[in-house]
């Protein structure tokens, strides 16, 4: 028998990024709120402090800030045919773990969607055709508009503390700024943060070619910070050290920096840390939830938190596999399209160059996380998908982000991975590097989803999350399409030698190397109940009272990093629960 | 000059103190660091391998990041205490992974990791096998042979050609990685032992302030580093 | 001769009949003024804005006890005192007080028996408060406050401190003015402001030197050397006016935002004042806060420009500030990231540059400015040492939600290295402060994170 806990109005299971913007909003309307974070506590100071935290050994290469897979994880094949096996170790992507989630190990990359990319499924029949659409792409329009989410977009904005420079500012159109971002009612919080070297050279050659660079948004502060909270942020100072570490100088923008201080002042909001829900339980009729049952660790005892409003708010996979362990939804069969749970899986496509010079100085350790500046010009609104053959598109970037020399060591091609003739690479090309990244378009298909594990559990006994996914000819060819387009760019800035990396036809995805924690789909956003698990307020179709955070509602991945997405989709949720849902709850469409 | 496993190559020493005090200028500026020699390699009291085993890695280390030539190497840089504690920690015993079986080592490499061994495990097992290896094609075990040959024995196991069982196939790649990982990590595990690594490449290691850089262009920035505890270099 | 020994006799008889009077004969409570209506009721609220306005948690509460059941030891020149329980607890509290027995302890510094108060308790400034926020926060103490049985320590002084009665000499040096509140000449809002500062606030028990017999030199705003700057326990409380002061340099609203939040533009509180923006100022109405800083502001007589609001929320990104010329040559060197630079300059690079930037300017509300900070050019080295070695915390506020904490770097610095730093730093971007050494250094690290 579960040990029960007083009722609460909100439980809110995890608590990063939409967690905590869920707790701060549904806070101010004075209800009773609890928050269930599987992780540890954790803050700025001790956990992210200088110098400690300066250690690419501990938290770059043994992932210490990460989920654990001994804790959490999934199992992966590449189709059908394939037994799933576990993801033991990490490698291709990286949960976070703890108060803050991923929200405290990003690099601070924050974008808006284009507003194709909203509704691209209208946008491709009426451009290029229904034809185009190949088989077995779930191609789809989200339930909301670009115009809808932009007030949110610009409000999680304010609160996470963004630095950067519009490029279309109510429609016009702004040189020096990204001319093909969808429309910004303002200007950003704060200016760009200053350019170095390697984006500079990106700069010039891209204009020279006719392109429009512009500096990357980021999720760093450029100046000292106050958010609407009364939230702080310092100005960074390129300490290179963003990604997969906490920020020791309260500039990176994270649920740490821009929220949880101001949350923690509200009486009626608490969090616990060290507990772990395992399922959302349902009402006997199934059209509601009741609250959650969760693992206490201190107590090792499993808990019940009854709640009139469940908030999942942990990361994209855990959030599905709480839908499919509670039943929120019925699981989806790519092989009928039914069901809808663990539907659309998507990705990212990435690839990129690197450039040796070897009489330039770099300084790769200048850097932060979202460095750079950027390109769009071969985004998803530029490119002409009938005459090239894919749907899709990526933004390019390049700039210094770390230089730590155990992960981040490019050596030209051909450097032997040992012996005299690398230790002298490495001596020859440190600091002489630079490199242009593609960051690109992933879309849903049929075959790529979520269920649950037949064989393997975890710790508590419940089927581990089964993932299914392989890379899909669509978007191999638009990754080549960037390699034919980025290379003549390279080599336009004469480097001694440059080294392309970009998956191409036939490759299948591969566990073990870092590519991106941008894992989206699962718990889609639809129109109706039968094309996904939850409406366009990221409710659940199941249970009304089931709210749904992140990237999971993600139709199909876009272009970008997902954060600004799923920031302006958090804020989108919560004002409809605190302007429509509260006063009546009820389903919402 | 042939350098001998597990003995610092004195030449190499003297070059990267120079290359040192050549980059940071601090011989004449900073007080002299209050540091406590560390036990010379051979008199290390080591955490997890065995005799053999540390023969093995103090042998295999060299090569991978051999003394000769530019720039410290494996010994200099202790890189072999650093992979014995390692080994011996949370990384070693794979306190973080998930280990549940059912296993199936001989799955695609890009499966990942998919052998029932944790790092510590691979190491015990695939060393002796490894060295009979050698015995058999070269002679003596590894660490007995000439730089020259361990080299050979090494491409081989990288490239496939020793016969190692699923479990223990990915040896080398965890070998190398550890290696450098030594090579490159902060000194207080043990490896990058007075960051000579750092100093090498010019990495300003734990300093992380650079607010008066980004705008610098194309300057080589000059300072020498500073490791988590303090050390400066 | 006979005659001399006579009028000697004569006078030993007096002086001991005085000491025995003075000794024995019981002081007189001070009268209100103005005795309130019978009938008045303080408004609503009003007693705990008093005990907030007053920081009485800050004595009366200790670190792990209840709310205002005292127990916290108070660390004076004369050895440890320990505050009392003042909630209305009948056997260990002041359940049994008359509202004559408490206005005699603010405004006379008297127990109810007649005891004198050791000064600790700053009735030389809560006598200036009004009768009416006395009768409030008594009230609230008596009503409003649950009984608490704690039984505290006895302050026991050593010989001669621990003969309280020589307090009644000490006071009448001390007791030049008051009881009440005399405004000064300036608009209302600044007499608000005024009467905040010099009574329930008590600021010049840090900020105004003290005497030679230890007394507050300067009370009230008409007083020489009123906020002047005081030394408290090893601490700099920096002069809050004059030319010099980083309140001569302060616009009204970073003073007001600076009491709110404990932060602003150039500084941040932390030690003592950190304490009193946590437990009191915070507390307060931005009004009051405005009150406060525009008297502060005003009290050589200058120009007071009122801010239209200050501590805001946001968005709003503050640039941080460039080199000043002063500081440039440090800046400069700093930001050369020169090999040859010395070893406090490399230490400082080593460990500060990061939040404090090669200007020495830090980032407006975030990180203090170091060039001209009155920590780190004070005469009191303890403050700055003890901030390096163990860290600091700027609390979190209504305001400024953010808890702002610098780690320490007891463990990566060594008493040298810390000494050759502090020194460096007091001579950095124009500062111009002596050098400290190890041993120094070394005594602050012993006292480890007492302070």
């Amino acid at each position: 028998m579960a040990r029960q806990e007083k009722k609460k109005d909100v439980v809110i299971v995890g608590l990063g990024w939409t967690g905590s913007i869920a707790g701060i909003e549904l806070a101010q309307e004075g209800l009773d709120i609890v928050a269930l974070e599987r992780g540890h506590d954790q803050n700025t100071v001790p956990n992210f402090e200088y110098p400690q935290q300066i250690d690419e050994l501990k938290y770059g290469v043994r992932l210490k800030m990460m989920q654990k897979p001994s804790q959490q994880t999934v199992t992966v094949r590449r189709n059908g045919g394939e037994t799933a096996l576990p993801y033991r170790q990490l490698g291709s992507f990286l949960p976070g773990n703890g108060v803050g989630g991923a929200g405290t190990h990003w690099n601070g990359l924050n974008w808006r969607p284009q507003e194709v990319e909203l509704r691209l499924r209208s946008y491709v029949e009426e451009t290029f055709g229904a034809d185009i659409i190949p088989e077995g792409m779930n191609l789809g329009d989200y339930p909301v508009s670009y115009d809808e989410l932009e007030p949110f977009f610009t409000q999680f904005e304010k609160v996470a503390g963004i630095s950067g420079y519009a490029g279309n500012l109510n429609g016009e159109i702004r040189e020096g700024g990204n001319p093909f971002e969808g429309w910004r009612s303002e200007d950003f919080p704060m200016p760009p943060m200053p350019t170095t070297y390697d984006s500079s050279k990106f700069r010039d050659a891209a204009a020279a070619m006719g392109y429009h660079p512009f500096p990357a948004s980021a999720g760093i502060a450029s100046t000292s910070y106050v958010n609407p909270y009364g939230m702080q942020m310092g100005p960074c100072n390129f300490c290179g050290f963003c990604e997969r570490f906490g920020c020791y100088q309260y500039s990176k923008s994270s649920p740490q920096t821009t929220i949880l201080g101001a949350l923690k002042r509200y009486p009626n909001f608490e969090y616990r840390t060290q507990s772990e829900v395992l399922r959302v339980e349902l009402a006997e009729d199934g059209q509601t939830a009741t609250g959650v049952t969760y693992w206490d660790e201190a107590a090792q005892e499993e808990v019940f938190q009854p709640a009139d409003i469940v908030i999942l708010s942990s990361y994209q996979l855990n959030n599905v596999h709480l839908m499919l362990l509670s039943g929120l939804g019925e699981v989806y069969d790519p092989l009928t399209g039914e069901g809808t749970l663990g539907k659309n899986y998507a990705y990212q496509m990435n690839g990129g160059i690197s450039m040796f010079f070897k009489d330039e100085e770099f300084n790769p350790f200048v850097g932060h996380g979202a460095n750079g500046i950027c390109i769009d010009d071969f985004s998803i609104s530029q490119n002409d998908f009938g005459a090239e053959g894919f749907i899709g598109g990526s933004y390019w970037r390049s700039g210094t982000f770390n230089g730590q020399p155990i992960r981040n060591m490019p050596l030209p091609a051909g450097t032997p991975a040992w012996g005299a003739g690398w230790k002298q690479a490495i001596g020859e090309t440190y600091g002489h590097a630079m490199s242009i990244g593609s960051h690109g378009s992933h879309m849903a298909y049929a075959n790529n989803h979520l269920d649950l594990d037949p064989t393997y559990t975890d710790r508590h006994g419940r089927p581990l999350m089964r993932m299914t996914f392989n890379w899909q000819d669509n978007d191999l060819r638009m990754n080549q399409f960037m390699k034919s387009k980025m290379e003549p760019l390279a080599a336009s800035m004469n480097p001694d030698s440059m080294r392309a990396g970009f998956k191409g036809p036939g490759a299948e995805y591969d566990v073990r190397p870092y590519q991106t924690t941008h894992n989206t789909g699962g718990h889609i956003m639809s129109e109706n109940a039968r094309e996904g698990a939850v409406n366009r307020y990221c409710q659940s179709w199941k249970a009304h009272n089931v709210f749904a955070m992140g990237a999971g509602n993600f139709v199909q991945n876009t272009q970008y990093n997902p954060t600004g997405l799923v920031g302006g989709l958090a804020y989108h949720t919560v004002n409809a629960i605190r302007t429509q849902y509260l006063s009546n709850p009820r389903p919402l469409v | 000059m042939t350098d001998l496993p597990g003995y610092p190559s004195r030449r190499n020493f003297l070059k990267a103190s120079a290359a040192g005090v050549a980059l940071s200028g601090l011989a004449a500026q900073a007080k002299a660091q209050e540091t406590t020699p560390p036990v010379p390699l051979e008199d290390y009291d080591r955490a997890y391998l065995n005799a053999d085993e540390w023969a093995f890695v103090m042998a295999a280390t060299a090569r991978l990041i051999p003394s000769e030539g530019d720039g410290p190497g494996a010994i200099e840089t202790r890189v072999p205490v650093f992979i014995d504690l390692q080994l011996a920690g949370d990384y070693g015993s794979a306190d973080d992974w998930y280990m549940e079986g059912p296993h199936v080592p001989d799955a695609e490499p890009a499966r990942g990791w998919q052998t029932p061994l944790n790092p510590a495990e691979i190491y015990r097992k695939a060393i002796p096998v490894f060295n009979a290896w050698c015995e058999q094609t070269h002679g003596a075990a590894f660490a007995e042979l000439e730089a020259e040959t361990q080299d050979a024995a090494l491409t081989a196991l990288q490239d496939g050609d020793v016969a190692l069982d699923p479990e223990i196939r990915d040896f080398f790649s965890i070998l190398l990685a550890n290696t450098k990982e030594g090579y490159f990590a902060d000194p207080q595990y043990g490896g990058n032992h007075e960051m000579q690594s750092w100093v090498y490449i010019g990495f300003p290691g734990a300093r992380a302030a650079y607010r008066a850089w980004p705008e610098r262009h194309n300057e080589k920035y000059p300072l020498g580093p500073v490791s988590i505890s303090g050390e400066r270099a | 001769m006979k005659t001399f020994l006579r009028i000697l006799a004569g006078l030993v008889i007096i002086g001991v009949v005085a000491l025995l009077a003075f000794i024995f004969v019981p002081v007189q409570r001070t009268e209100p003024a103005q005795a309130l209506a019978a009938d008045w009721e303080p408004a609503e609220g009003q007693g705990e804005y008093v005990l907030d306005a007053a920081d009485c948690v800050a004595c009366h509460t200790s670190d792990d006890g209840e709310r205002l059941a005292g127990g916290r030891a108070i660390a004076s020149p004369m050895g440890t005192i320990w505050s009392t329980n003042i909630t209305p607890d009948p056997e260990t509290g002041i359940g049994e007080w008359s509202y004559a027995d408490f206005r005699a302890a603010m405004v006379d510094g008297l127990e109810p028996d007649g005891t004198h108060l050791y000064p600790a308790m700053p009735y030389e400034n809560y006598r200036l408060m009004s009768e009416e926020d006395i009768r409030a926060l008594y009230d609230y103490l008596m009503t409003e406050v649950e009984p608490v049985s704690n039984e505290v320590q006895e302050t026991e002084l050593s010989f001669p401190f621990n003969l309280r009665f020589g307090i009644r000499a000490w006071n009448w040096l001390a007791l030049t003015h008051g009881p009440g509140f005399t405004p000064a000449d300036v608009p209302e809002l600044q007499q608000r402001g005024q009467y905040l500062v010099e009574g329930p606030g008590h600021c010049a028990a840090c900020h105004s030197p003290r005497s030679k017999f230890m007394s507050q030199d300067g009370v009230t705003a008409d007083e020489e050397n009123f906020l002047a700057g005081g030394v408290i326990d090893g601490w700099n409380a920096p002069a809050l006016r004059g030319e010099g002061s980083d309140l001569a340099k302060w616009s009204v609203g970073e003073v007001a935002a600076y009491l709110a939040t404990g932060r602003n533009a150039h500084s941040t509180a932390n030690g003592e004042m950190g304490l009193v923006v946590e437990h009191s100022l915070q507390k307060l109405t931005d009004e009051d806060v405005l009150a406060m800083a525009a008297f502060l502001k005003g009290v050589d007589g200058d120009a007071v420009d009122l801010p239209e609001s200050f501590a805001a929320a946001g968005p709003t990104s503050l640039e941080a500030a460039e080199a000043d010329e002063t500081g440039s040559a440090t800046a400069e060197m700093l930001a050369s990231a020169d090999p040859d630079m010395p070893l406090g300059a490399r230490l400082y690079m080593d460990n500060c540059i990061g939040c404090h930037f090669a200007t020495g300017k830090g980032a407006p509300e975030m990180f203090p400015e170091l060039q001209g900070n009155s920590m780190v050019v004070g005469s009191e080295t303890m403050p700055l040492i003890s901030v390096i070695l163990n860290g600091v915390e700027v609390p979190s506020t209504a305001k400024r939600p953010m808890s702002l904490r610098m780690q320490g770097y007891g463990e990566r610095l060594s008493d040298d290295e810390v000494a050759e730093l502090v020194t460096w730093l007091r001579g950095a971007w124009g500062n111009d402060a002596p050098a400290v050494s190890p041993a120094d250094v070394a005594k602050v690290r012993e006292a480890g994170e007492a302070h």
